[in-house]
This record gives C-alpha cells, sequence and structure tokens, in this order.
C-alpha cells in the first residue's frame, strides 16, 4: 500500500472513532484489542504485540458440527475444513501449497461443535501474502469431485486414529447418549457411517460453502508485529467487496433431560474409567453461570481439592480426577473424569464424587479457597498468553462462543464477582441426577454403576 | 567443542553448572529449567524406568518440609507450575511462576531439588501410574506412539537407547524406594547440572539460585556411553497384533549418523523438509500417500527425535540426543476388515493399504536418492525453511529450551545458527547429503494393527507379493493416468525383505519377545 493512502486511512479512521480501543487497565488482557466490523458485517480483530517480525492470523468461522443439522451430513464442517486447502481456480492446489510454502508459515487449521478456526503463524513482512491467499479460498474455493472425494480418505484417517483410543471411543457414546436432537449428540469427527458416506455429498459441500463461508459468519483476528491500520486495510482490500449471506441453521433445542443415561464400553486394554456428565448451561458472558461453574470445578477436582487428597493421595483408589464445563453456545456437558486403579471401585468412586458435590450444595465453600481459585485462574492465564498463537488462540475461543473478543476480559470480570451463593446454586441448578449421563469403560459386560 | 564434551562425558568427569540466561525484563514471569545431563540412558539393567520414576518422584512427591499437598495447596493461588521432562540423555525440571510470586516460589524449588521427601506414600502412587503406562496407556491409547515405541525397541536393541523412558513392566515392577534415592543421589547432582533462566528476574535473583543448587550432591555422575541404532540386514518388519485396531499404524527407521551438531545436518534439514515435514501438506510423502491417493490423515519423515507428533505442530525442545536415526511416519490406514465392510467391490479384500503405503514411501525416497531435488525445490524449501524455523522458539520457555539444546551440540543458539547454514548451503550439498544418508534397503519397520489384518499383510510382504492400491470406485474412477502408473510401480515394487514378525501385543518390550508363527 502506498503510503499516502495509508496515512489517508488512519486519519479517516481516527476522526470516525471506528477501531475501538478496549485498552482497559484492570483487564485480563494486558493488550489493546482492536475492533472493527466492515460493511459487510466481517468483523476484524487486531492485537499488536511485542513479537518482532512475528505475526498470527487467524479466521474464526463460527460453524461447526453444531451446524450440522441434516441427516446423513455429520462431520461435515470438519471435512469442509480439509476442502478449504483444496484449491481455486487462481490458485490451484499445487499452486496453493506452494505459496503456502513460500510464506514459511506454521499454517493449519481445526474444527469444533461450534467453529473452524483457520491459522497461520509466521512472517509478519508476508502479511499481505496471508490475506491474499485467504481471501481467495473463502471467496473462491474451486475444488472438482474426484479431489473432494478422494478428501473424504483423509478423514476417514483421522477417524480411523482417533478410534484406536478407547477415551475417544466413550467420548463417542457419551454424546450419543446424552443428547437425543441437538447437533452436540455426535462429535465433531461425525458419525462413522455418514464418514463412509461423504464421498457422495459434494453438491451438498457447494451448498455449505454457500451458506457457512460469508462475512457475517467469519472474523478475522491478527496478533503480533502489526498495527491496527494495517490489519483494517489490507481486510478491506481483500475482503471488503466480500458478499454477505443470509442464512442460519436452526439448531434443534434438546429437550429437558429427566432421568440418569447410562452408557458403557466392554474394554479391558485400559484401567477401569467413570465419567460423570451433567447438562450444564450454554456460554454467556452476561451471567455468572459458567464462571461460578467454572470456579465450582477447581474447586472439586483440582489436585488441591478435598476430593483428589482421598481419592487420588491419599486411598490411591484413582489415578487422576478431573472436570469440567465445556464452553459452547448452546448447553453442553460439565464432565467428570476418573481414570480408576481397580473396577471394583468403579461405584465407591461415583459415590465419592456425588457426595463431594452434596456437601458444596449443603454447606457452601469456604471464602479463603474461592478466593484462591480466582487467583489461578486469573494468574494461570497471565502466563500463558506469552506467544501472538497463545493470544489469537484464546481470543478465538470466545469469538466462536459470543462473536466478540471482549468476551475474554468480560469473562475474567466475572470470575471476580463469583459467590459462595453462586456457587451452590450452579451445583443445586446443574449437578443433578436427571441431568446425569454416566459413562464407563472396563472389562467387564456392563457398566455396573446406579 | 561437542566432541569434546562427549568425551568428557563419557569419562564421568561433567561439567559443572553450565548457566543458559535469556533476560527478558517485560515478561510477567520467571522460566526456571533445570537440566541434567542425565536420562534414561543411565537406567540400571534390571531397573529401566528408574531416571523416570525418580524424576517423577521429585515433582509428584513432598519436600522436608511440605508434602506434596500442602505445596500444591500453596502454590495454587499464584497459578505456579512444576513439571518434569525426562529423556534418553537429559532431564528437565522446569518451573514457571508469575513475577509477583518468585520469592514465594523459589524456596519451593530448592526443597524440591535438595530436600525431596522420597516417602514411601508418593513412591507407591508414582509406581502404581508408571506400571500402568508400561502394561497398559502405551498399548492402549494411540497406534501411532506405540509403533514408535516399537520401532526404538528394534532399532536399539540390547544397547541403553532401547527401552522407554517409563521402563519395561518387570522393571518398573522392581524399583524400590532405596533405588529412587541412591539413582538420585548419583545422577541429579552439581556436577550434572545446566541451570537455564528466562524472564523477568535480577542478577541477584539467579546468584542465590546458583549457590543454593550448589548444594546439590557432590557425586561426579558416571553417564554411560550413549548407544547407537542398528543397521539390520535388509528390511526387518514387526508386525504387532491386537484386538480390534482399527487401521494400521507404521513407522520405519535406520540410524543416521549425524546430528544438529554437525554442519551437513543443515542439508538434510532441507531434504527432510521437502520428503517430509511434520504435518505440512506440501512434504512429498503427504501429497502422494494423502492428498493424491485418501490414503490416512497424514505422512511425515525425521531425522532426528520429534516428541509427541500427534500433539505438537512445531518441534518442541528439550530431547536433545546423540544417538540419532531417520524415521518414517505413516498414520493408520485402511485394514482389510474395514474396507470389506465399507465398500462392495472391495469386499474380496484380503490384505489393507500397508503394504502398498510403505512402498509407495519407499519408492519415493528411492527416486530422491536417484533424481535429487531440483534447483527450484531446494531454494522453495530453504526459504520455507528460513522463516518457519523462526517459529520454533517463540514464547520465553521455548526460547530457553532451544538455547539449552543448542549446548547440547556444541552450539550457543541453534536456530540462529542453522540459519546461516541454510543461507550457505547449495543444492549439490542437499542432493549429496541424500545420496550419502538415506538408503532402503536396511530398515526396521514396526506395523500394530488388527489381529485380522496381521496374517495376510505378514504373507504378502514376506513373499514380496504385488499390493495393488485398493481405491473405492467413487476415487478409482477420477483418478489420472500417471497415478495409476505410479501406483502399479509401487505395488510391484521389489523390497529387500529379509525378516517379518508378527508379535501379541502383550508380548512387546520384552526382554523375550513370543513370535506368532507366520
Amino acid at each position: 500500500m502506498k503510503r499516502k493512502t495509508l496515512h489517508m486511512l488512519v486519519f479517516i479512521l481516527i476522526l470516525s472513532g471506528s477501531i475501538i480501543s478496549a485498552a482497559d487497565s484492570v483487564k485480563i488482557l494486558p493488550y489493546k484489542i482492536y475492533q472493527q466490523k466492515l460493511d459487510n458485517d466481517l468483523n476484524v480483530v487486531t492485537v499488536p504485540f511485542d513479537s518482532p517480525g512475528i505475526a498470527a492470523f487467524y479466521i474464526v468461522v463460527r460453524v461447526g458440527a453444531r451446524n450440522e443439522v441434516e441427516k446423513g451430513v455429520t462431520g461435515f464442517a470438519h471435512f469442509f475444513e480439509h476442502m478449504m486447502f483444496r484449491g481455486t481456480d487462481k490458485y490451484p492446489k499445487e499452486k496453493y501449497s506452494a505459496v503456502l510454502k513460500s510464506i514459511g508459515a506454521s499454517a493449519n487449521a481445526n474444527t469444533s461443535q461450534d467453529r473452524t478456526v483457520y491459522h497461520m503463524t509466521g512472517n509478519a513482512g508476508m502479511l499481505e501474502l496471508m490475506f491474499e491467499i485467504e481471501a481467495d479460498r473463502f471467496r473462491n474455493l474451486h475444488y472438482s469431485e474426484h479431489d473432494f472425494k478422494t478428501e473424504a480418505g483423509a478423514v476417514k484417517g483421522e477417524y480411523t486414529k482417533n478410534n484406536a483410543s478407547p477415551y475417544q471411543q466413550s467420548f463417542e457414546n457419551v454424546r450419543n447418549t446424552a443428547f437425543d436432537s441437538h447437533t452436540y449428540k455426535h462429535t465433531t469427527m461425525g458419525f462413522l457411517e455418514d464418514i463412509v458416506d461423504m464421498p457422495n455429498q459434494y453438491d451438498y459441500s457447494l451448498e455449505f460453502f454457500k451458506r457457512y463461508y460469508r462475512p457475517e459468519y467469519c472474523t478475522i483476528v491478527v496478533v503480533g508485529d502489526v498495527t491496527p491500520e494495517q490489519v483494517v486495510s489490507l481486510s478491506e482490500k481483500y475482503f471488503g467487496s466480500w458478499e454477505r449471506g443470509n442464512y442460519e441453521s436452526t439448531v434443534p433445542v434438546e429437550p429437558k433431560q429427566t432421568e440418569t443415561k447410562y452408557t458403557h464400553l466392554q474394554n479391558g486394554s485400559i484401567p477401569a474409567y467413570l465419567s460423570l456428565n451433567y447438562k450444564g448451561p450454554a456460554f454467556n458472558d452476561s451471567e455468572i453461570d459458567m464462571p461460578a461453574l467454572d470456579v465450582l470445578s477447581s474447586l472439586l477436582f483440582s489436585q488441591t481439592s478435598e476430593l483428589y487428597k482421598k481419592l487420588v493421595l491419599e486411598e490411591k483408589k484413582v489415578r487422576f480426577v478431573g472436570g469440567g464445563a465445556l464452553d459452547s453456545r448452546d448447553p453442553n456437558l460439565f464432565s467428570i473424569q476418573a481414570s480408576l486403579i481397580n473396577v471394583s471401585d468403579l461405584q465407591y468412586v461415583k459415590d465419592e464424587i456425588v457426595k463431594a458435590i452434596e456437601n458444596v450444595k449443603s454447606n457452601g465453600v469456604e471464602v479463603e479457597s474461592l478466593n484462591k481459585t480466582k487467583s489461578h485462574l486469573k494468574y494461570g492465564f497471565a502466563m500463558n498468553i506469552d506467544t501472538p498463537d497463545n493470544i489469537a488462540n484464546s481470543l478465538s475461543h470466545y469469538i466462536q462462543l459470543t462473536g466478540n473478543p471482549e468476551s475474554l476480559n468480560i469473562l475474567y470480570g466475572l470470575y471476580d464477582k463469583v459467590t459462595v451463593d453462586d456457587v451452590v446454586r450452579v451445583a443445586k441448578q446443574y449437578l443433578v441426577p436427571e441431568g446425569l449421563t454416566i459413562a464407563t469403560i472396563s472389562e467387564l459386560e456392563i457398566g455396573g454403576v446406579k | 567443542m561437542k566432541k569434546i564434551i562427549l568425551i568428557l562425558l563419557i569419562a564421568g568427569s561433567i561439567l559443572a553448572q553450565e548457566i543458559v540466561e535469556l533476560k527478558l525484563p517485560s515478561s510477567n514471569k520467571v522460566v526456571i529449567d533445570l537440566r541434567f545431563q542425565n536420562g534414561s540412558i543411565s537406567d540400571p539393567a534390571g531397573k529401566e524406568g528408574l531416571t523416570y520414576f525418580t524424576a517423577n518422584l521429585v515433582t509428584q512427591g513432598g519436600t522436608d518440609k511440605m508434602s506434596f499437598s500442602e505445596i500444591q495447596d500453596f502454590i495454587y493461588p499464584m497459578a505456579a507450575s512444576y513439571y518434569v521432562n525426562v529423556d534418553k540423555e537429559v532431564t528437565t525440571f522446569s518451573f514457571a511462576v508469575h513475577v509477583d510470586f518468585l520469592d514465594q516460589f523459589s524456596p519451593i524449588i530448592m526443597d524440591l531439588m535438595l530436600h525431596p521427601s522420597f516417602n514411601e506414600n508418593d513412591f507407591q502412587r508414582v509406581k502404581t501410574n508408571q506400571q500402568n503406562y508400561v502394561d497398559q496407556v502405551i498399548r492402549a491409547s494411540s497406534d501411532e506412539e506405540y509403533s514408535k515405541m516399537a520401532l526404538e525397541d528394534l532399532l536399539f536393541r540390547g544397547s541403553n537407547y532401547q527401552h522407554m523412558k517409563q521402563g519395561m513392566s518387570e522393571s518398573v515392577n522392581s524399583i524400590t524406594l532405596e533405588d529412587v534415592k541412591s539413582h538420585y543421589k548419583n545422577f541429579f547432582t552439581k556436577n550434572n547440572l545446566m541451570i537455564g533462566i528466562a524472564g523477568n528476574y535480577s542478577d541477584d535473583f539467579l546468584t542465590k539460585l546458583k549457590s543454593g543448587l550448589g548444594k546439590l550432591s557432590d557425586v561426579k555422575p558416571v553417564i554411560p556411553k550413549p548407544g547407537k541404532a542398528l543397521t539390520p540386514d535388509g528390511l526387518q518388519f514387526e508386525i504387532i497384533q491386537k484386538d480390534n485396531a482399527f487401521g494400521s499404524a507404521i513407522f520405519a527407521g535406520f540410524p543416521l549418523n549425524i546430528t544438529r551438531e554437525d554442519d551437513d545436518f543443515a542439508a538434510m534439514v532441507v531434504a527432510n523438509s521437502y520428503l517430509g515435514e511434520h504435518r505440512k501438506s506440501y512434504s512429498k510423502l503427504y501429497k502422494l500417500l494423502r492428498e493424491t491417493r485418501s490414503m490416512n490423515y497424514g505422512d511425515y519423515s525425521y531425522i532426528e527425535w520429534y516428541d509427541n507428533g500427534g500433539g505438537n505442530m512445531l518441534p518442541p525442545s528439550g530431547t536433545p540426543r546423540s544417538s540419532n536415526y531417520f524415521a518414517i511416519w505413516i498414520r493408520p490406514v485402511q485394514i482389510a476388515k474395514q474396507l470389506t465392510q465399507q465398500y462392495e467391490e472391495l469386499k474380496d479384500l484380503e490384505v489393507g493399504h500397508a503394504h502398498f503405503a510403505f512402498r509407495m514411501a519407499l519408492m519415493e525416497i528411492d527416486r530422491l536418492i536417484k533424481d535429487g531435488l531440483t534447483e527450484e525445490e531446494f531454494e522453495a524449501t530453504r526459504d520455507f525453511l528460513l522463516s518457519y524455523t523462526k517459529l520454533y522458539a517463540q514464547s520465553p520457555s521455548s526460547r530457553l529450551g532451544y538455547l539449552m539444546d543448542s549446548r547440547f551440540y556444541g552450539r550457543q543458539d541453534y536456530i540462529s545458527e542453522l540459519d546461516g547454514l541454510l543461507k550457505k548451503l547449495t543444492l549439490n550439498d542437499v542432493n549429496n547429503a541424500i545420496k550419502k544418508y538415506w538408503q532402503t534397503e536396511n530398515m526396521f519397520v514396526t506395523i500394530i494393527t488388527d489381529k485380522s489384518e496381521a496374517g495376510p499383510l505378514a504373507a504378502s510382504i514376506k513373499e514380496n507379493k504385488p499390493s495393488p492400491m485398493s481405491y473405492s470406485n467413487l476415487v478409482k474412477e477420477g483418478l489420472p493416468e500417471d497415478v495409476l502408473k505410479e501406483d502399479e510401480a509401487a505395488a510391484n515394487m521389489k523390497l529387500n525383505v529379509k525378516k517379518v514378525e508378527i508379535i501379541n501385543s502383550a508380548d512387546t518390550f520384552k526382554k523375550e519377545e513370543k513370535k506368532v508363527d507366520l
């Protein structure tokens, strides 16, 4: 870009105040988040960070397994992420690979329930080229039907490698059992029968691209040795004329669960395993529920918890116990996992976990413990934001949930406000038997945990 | 420089307390890495896993003043953390704390290192977890990691590099608390310690740290000479069969007698990146097997140890090794049992894709040895690396780790020195290095697969049968002629197969492995 043009742009932005500085000394993220929405609703987020010569360039698309509402297409958001590497008319597959290589970046993508993230971290001097090739594929993706069918094999390969783990198999069972209607019923990988059928879904893939790879679903996040003016200017240049879409998927609402559900995997190749999965809330940065559950899970299951000390350190009946709520756009699971020494202790361990939860409901928690947990959460985060990637990842997490990176700062603000009453209330509200799905893995034919 | 260090190591008189500093005044934290030039290679025979056990009992145990639990309670509000990473030749204790709490946390560091409690209670807990890892976890969590460990078990057979750092079933079982105490005293001493520190700390703090750690045991450790990888006679396959495996996970390798110490290594970095850069879609193996043929999730190659390849996108620090090997990682490919169920046109298939995939990988290496890279491929790969390698060390902790690893190889700063070496390279350097260091005649190969696949696969490999790629019709109908031609060449490639064995998963990592009759 010519210098004069850049100066003009900066001037206009300052005048209009359209780059919003969110600097605030009490915010958990000690760096300013600059955020601007383009006319086509593409959100552009910049965080200048002291990483000489390096920038992380992320695009968060708010589409994931959650959007797979039609029958037979579970796993499609993830599959589509693979297809995004298959080229365009301007940069066919080979040329795209060559350009990507020339950037010298660490580049990849991943998909989860609520979003797909494309990321490239590398030479900040190559930022314009990063913008160019990302905009090209987001706007002009074009692959052959043969390439589409071929890529489906890579997805099956991914499923194959993951499936080696009994924990992954159990995780699939938990989702399938805990949910009846909502798309959280399937994992991001999807059901195997749908994965095998993927090569037949070429037409649906074109529809999928048309629906979701649109500016209103996307946020660009750039962190590192960059300026917000530079990032906004490049966004305008490469994404400014990208046409907005109008599709919204209707995700089925999960009916209220009324009784405990069970799923068991007979597999003696790993230690006996127990997981308790309660229906929890959706993430919401204007309510205290999720922060309170985060605090509660830390109080109940961290290495300093009474439960951990008893089961792991003193009685040595459990190798590991942990748990917490999943941040997601719709109500999801609060999951607790325990790996046991002896299969005969499955019921005992379940009872002890429930006893610890009931104890919070009846007796609350100590204020001192609550404050220590808040401190732990804040210092833990503060120490981890030491690379452009770590910051971009953290922001992406909250962008997928609310569309707003400031949710990160808001959430940590809410942690400060969590009270003992909040913790007791969320335990009573969410950690109840009628919302529970119990999963077990053991050598036995049946799980046997009540 | 490196050679001198090696000689000193072998002789047992190890340099005392080398310091690696990385001052970052604007950082909000301090990272301290205490690295002992001692890893699983110094496990006594019959006590394999002892170094790992000892180091873990330090981090999972208490001190003379506080129990493990009390330490956790104390550091919890600070979110301070510590862990240990044990490898073949080094063991690194890593501590991280926010600057607000450095003074409160440092006595904990000192007590853990100088006065670990090593009590029976913590000992039993650590033991059961380590025992569980060697008995079950390694065989049941990731077939990819399993095949990698099984490959090292073959490559380094009979040497101190053979066993997993966690040890083996019988050896872990035999470890006693007395073993741990004595191992700590003899191998974690002030005479084989390198102190690394990064972040926002004062000179005064470092002085105190050095002086405190000067109180570690004064024993001069006798570290054995690191074992070297064996060159097999021909291609030797070990097929490990288990129940309900969903695919065939493959690792293959042969010795590579250079490391980061050697300037020639830069040429191999380029060659390897071209062939199989970790998790990169533009490398050859990935393009051939995954992108073109839809066979699996990814295919890569390595010229040095790469820790936790399934989890790391960029190579982590902390595992410097003097015994290298070249490795090919073919992520799980489909087996006949699955393919016959999924596609009507493959219902009579007897062997899945492993044999073909391996041949295809070897064919590409053969081609590279014969033809080398083109000037354009060389320039593109070198340019990529000149930028990409800068990403290895971004955080204070990874920067520090890479600097400490550099010292192991007799370098000051490997990443910046590699930059200089890459810039000086020519195409001839790379192609000559490929010819010098790579071959496809002698290699160990490990394949983790399903019981139903093991027998037919072993027979196919042993008899050098043609292994035509079995595509589903959906993929096959669109494949271009050149791909099919390449397939035919790969399917009929004669391999220098000298040995094919099947063993049961339960019998791996044992002194006497029981072979299953073919």
